[in-house]
């Protein structure tokens, strides 16, 4: 008997619908996240070397790309805390039925996007 | 309770913790990515934000790696290929968080 588990299969397959859209993405933003947290860790690390080679980094964030980056950031990890949201929700045994399920995809798709306004309007970053 | 039980609920919690850490340290990100060294010395160095930071990288690298783990298993067919990524993802998640915190507290020294 074959006891592998079965593959998903590739994203190719299906049609584009709001939920494979927001789970893709939440794949994808996972696994930025991660690596944007472990270039954090880095400037951590960085902290050790002190004040002249931190300039370096100082400079980077005062550019167009560094406030991109920035903004980017902020993004990914808005889209990431409001998509959890929704799984916990889901977890809970709430927002299963197909018309929420399209409500609640868009509420993070422009939720993310009005979470990073907010907050990146509030620290005045653009 | 099977193995991919106990996955999954260490997700769930990980997760619910991990959100409110999260909009924390965004706030947080945008409002000293472009200080001064000195300011983001003291960020990083002071209480409760090391307490916090250090949950934060905790917590989003067990998450992270979970959940990585769970593409992997969706995605490579080579069961080799898959246990020996597995293994790389789980190194990285405790290297990673663990150097940063030694790091993070040899800093406040």
């Amino acid at each position: 008997m074959n006891d592998k588990n079965p593959l998903s299969p590739h994203i190719q397959i299906y049609n584009w619908h709001i939920s494979s859209l927001i789970s893709i993405s939440h794949r994808i933003t996972g696994i930025i996240n991660i690596i944007i947290i472990t270039l954090i860790c880095f400037w951590v690390a960085l902290l050790l070397l002190g004040n002249t080679n931190y300039e370096l980094i100082q400079k980077f964030f005062e550019t167009y790309i560094g406030k991109f980056v920035i903004a980017g950031t902020v993004w990914s990890f808005s889209f990431q805390i409001l998509s959890e949201i929704r799984h916990i929700f889901w977890d809970l045994g709430f927002g299963f039925e197909l018309k929420t399920s399209n409500i609640t995809g868009l509420l993070v798709i422009f939720g993310s996007l009005v979470l990073t306004i907010v907050i990146l309007g509030k620290n005045l970053v653009l | 309770m099977i193995n991919a039980t106990k996955k999954w609920i260490f997700l769930k919690i990980s997760s619910a913790i991990l959100v409110p850490l999260m909009v924390w340290f965004l706030f947080n990100l945008v409002s000293f990515y472009d200080k001064a060294y000195e300011e983001v010395f003291l960020f990083f160095t002071s209480q409760p934000t090391k307490f916090l930071f250090s949950l934060f990288i905790i917590f989003a690298y067990f998450y992270s790696a979970l959940s990585i783990s769970e593409v992997f298993e969706d995605y490579i067919e080579n069961e080799k290929l898959k246990n020996v990524t597995n293994k790389l993802l789980y190194l990285f998640a405790i290297i990673i968080p663990i150097s940063t915190l030694l790091l993070l507290y040899k800093l406040s020294l």
